[in-house]
């Protein structure tokens, strides 16, 4: 009987409601359509980061803390055992779908053409695998990668950033549009940059090498691990926008082999190995495996998640997840401002019926429980308005196929605001337009429970 | 069908009815009982020590001018309104300091309402309304539902059922409230100027309607009232002017 009565005083007024519900409706729709676009940033920008990097990351013990200052002190050595040791571990062959080592390293690059040289920082990787990274899906939400575009060159060619291409004079010969290349150095060349120039000639002029001879060619100088300068010639096969412009100014990629020769010779290292996991919920206890297969080789390496090695997805999370707290308490506060101002008009308006239900010997319980099903239930008209109506949006949004660029990002994601893709936070939205209803009432009521009987009878 | 006209005895549960037995004591017994108001700083004594009693299965009149203090005594009668001073017994009872709650609960019991304005649940049909008290009982649905429908048949209003109050006549909606009042079947019921917004005629069909409720179901029936023609000559009366009993 109270919902028969609380649904039928809703329809009385149902201007009154509607608006309330709208409110409501309006302000979950809101919630659920950021909670959406913040859910597929979680998944997005996650996806993108373990198509670059991988789930998991193995460095040497210390790397992390005290690497930047001395790599070369810090590599993994013998990668490729370590490489064959976890794809022989059954648990790990079936869970893992790549496992590729990575090198990073710094130098000069020069182009001997222009006279440009700057620093360059860049990173070796085995184009193959780093493409077959760029194809995981782990989440289904029919995001790829591009590929490196490495592949398709030859062992000693190279992508670089945009802006390196532009410092080093490349623009037109690389034909990248809207890019004007950095003015051609005329002056003699003096001090380092005639050392660089004449190591280059001492390593016997490079030369044309294999399939990069035909494009524009870079000269990447670093130190080996001893400490001696080694220099190689390359052939540039793309430029490639990089997600930050103080790397897209220095960013070289190379052919891991290219880079490890160029630091290490003939020894097996790399800087890291990066390790991609077939399904995303196994990560954790991959992880573990992994843990126990490097221990029980006695190696001294260590095992990271994705986020412990790059904050760049968590701090991202974090802002919009802070932004979404804001709007919701913002929202949830007029939410609460609508209700007690409907719920209030209404005991205003049925003081003699709270009497006569009083009279009837209806325990101030009852009263309160009345007016907050009927509160209830215009929470739960108004979370279905906002159920529906982000169902719908999000429908037309996604099929609008709009683009935006996170931070981490150099391309581009489409906008995809995932409002049922998780379940869990839709529900909790749900039951939170639910839940502010049935509170903000809450005060309402006892009033209303509290009101004199004789003066309620009284009134007109 | 059961009109007015073709009365049909009230189907009374003599196991869960009014707890009176005919050697009991008076239904409502009340010593000299005050109430005071209070507004702002200054005290309005609106009943200065009544005293008077409510015999079982009888019609008891309570008549006086405006602002005699009638409506008050009625209040207190009713657990709607506790007294300043005084005793107040109903069924041999102690009530005059009922808690909150248990006033409801006796109330809920024992204590049918009848108001002046109806004061019917505009969103519910003639029959939810009649039903609505029995939501205090452990009854099921179908239950509440005969009963409901036993006392309507009884007032003559079984064609109206499904309508709401709002679309039958002052009358009806009166008569409706009587059965709102009966279908807990209490042992004392209280009306407040019944007849108040009705025609002659009307009122005094609900006037008799109630007598015969007092007599079927032998309940005490208290009507606060200042339409003198309604008081019969062998009726119970208690007089109030300024607060205090009047000698008839």
């Amino acid at each position: 009987m109270i919902w028969k009565i609380a649904l039928r005083n809703i329809i009385k007024n149902a201007r009154r409601s509607i608006t309330t519900a709208l409110a409501i409706g309006i302000g979950g729709l809101a919630a659920l359509l950021f909670g959406g676009f913040v859910t597929s940033i979680w998944y997005g920008v996650q996806t993108s980061m373990i198509q670059e990097q991988g789930n998991l990351q193995i460095y040497r013990n210390g790397y992390l803390e005290f690497g930047a200052a001395n790599p070369d002190a810090y590599t993994i050595q013998n990668w490729d055992q370590v490489a064959a040791l976890l794809a022989a571990d059954a648990m790990l062959a079936e869970n893992l779908s790549v496992i590729t080592p990575r090198i990073d390293l710094a130098g000069v690059a020069g182009n001997a053409e222009t006279g440009n040289s700057k620093t360059f920082i860049g990173t070796g990787i085995v184009p193959s695998e780093v493409d077959q990274m760029r194809g995981w899906d782990g989440w289904s939400i029919g995001q790829t990668g591009t590929v490196t575009g490495l592949a398709a060159g030859g062992s000693d060619s190279v992508i670089v950033g945009l802006g390196m291409a532009r410092m080093m004079g490349m623009c037109e010969a690389l034909a990248v549009p809207n890019c004007q290349d950095a003015p051609i150095v005329e002056e003699d060349l003096t001090g380092e940059e005639q050392d660089f120039s004449a190591l280059v000639e001492e390593e016997g002029g490079l030369g044309d090498q294999g399939a990069g001879a035909s494009k524009p060619q870079l000269n990447v100088m670093a130190a080996t691990s001893a400490g001696v300068p080694n220099i190689a010639r390359v052939g540039i096969e793309a430029a490639q926008a990089q997600s930050v412009r103080a790397i897209d100014n220095s960013f070289v990629m190379m052919h891991f082999e290219q880079a490890r020769s160029l630091l290490y010779g003939d020894s097996q290292e790399a800087t890291a190995l990066m390790l991609q996991v077939v399904d995303p919920a196994m990560v954790d206890a991959v992880k573990t495996r992994v843990v126990e297969v490097l221990n029980g080789a006695g190696l001294d390496l260590s095992v990271y998640h994705l986020t412990e090695v790059d904050p760049t997805f968590d701090r991202i999370f974090g802002m919009f997840s802070f932004i979404f707290v804001v709007v919701a308490i913002v929202l949830s506060i007029v939410i609460v401002f609508t209700i007690v101002n409907t719920i209030s008009m209404t005991i205003v308006e049925r003081v003699k019926e709270i009497g006569t239900i009083r009279a009837l010997g209806f325990r101030k319980g009852f009263v309160r429980a009345l007016f907050l099903t009927e509160s209830t239930l215009i929470g739960v008209i108004g979370a279905a308005v906002a159920l529906g109506g982000a169902i719908i949006v999000s429908n037309m949004v996604n099929a609008a196929g709009l683009q935006w660029t996170p931070p981490s990002n150099a391309t581009p994601l489409t906008v995809q605001l995932m409002v049922l893709d998780n379940p869990i936070f839709a529900a909790a939205v749900v039951g939170t337009l639910i839940a502010i209803a049935f509170a903000a009432a809450v005060l309402p009521t006892f009033k209303a429970a509290r009101l004199n009987i004789v003066e309620s009878l009284q009134r007109a | 069908m059961n009109t007015l006209n073709d009365p049909q005895s009230f189907a009374y549960d003599q196991t869960a009815g009014p707890i009176l037995s005919a050697a009991a004591e008076p239904a409502v017994s009340f010593e000299n009982l005050s109430k005071t108001y209070r507004m702002d700083r200054i005290e309005v004594p609106a009943l200065r020590g009544v005293s008077g009693q409510i015999e079982r299965a009888d019609t008891t009149f309570i008549k006086g001018p405006s602002g005699s203090g009638k409506s008050t005594l009625l209040n207190l009668l009713g657990l709607l309104d506790r007294p300043t001073g005084g005793q107040l017994t109903i069924l041999g009872e102690d009530v005059t300091r009922l808690s909150d709650r248990a006033a409801a609960d006796f109330r809920a019991q024992h204590i049918g309402f009848v108001f002046q304005g109806f004061n019917l649940i505009p969103v519910l049909s003639v029959r939810e309304n009649v039903e609505f008290p029995l939501l205090n009982r452990k009854m099921s649905a179908a239950a509440r539902k005969d009963r409901a429908m036993e006392y309507l048949d009884a007032v003559g209003l079984s064609e109206f059922v499904d309508r709401r109050p709002g679309e039958i006549s002052g009358g009806q909606r009166q008569r409706v409230a009587i059965a709102r009042a009966l279908v807990s079947e209490p042992s004392l019921v209280i009306a407040d100027e019944p007849t108040a917004n009705l025609d002659t005629k009307t009122s005094r069909e609900i006037v008799d309607l109630m007598d015969r409720v007092r007599t079927e179901l032998n309940t005490s029936v208290v009507i606060c009232t200042h339409d003198t023609d309604l008081i019969t000559p062998d009726s119970s009366v208690i007089h109030i002017i300024d607060g205090q009993t009047a000698k008839e």
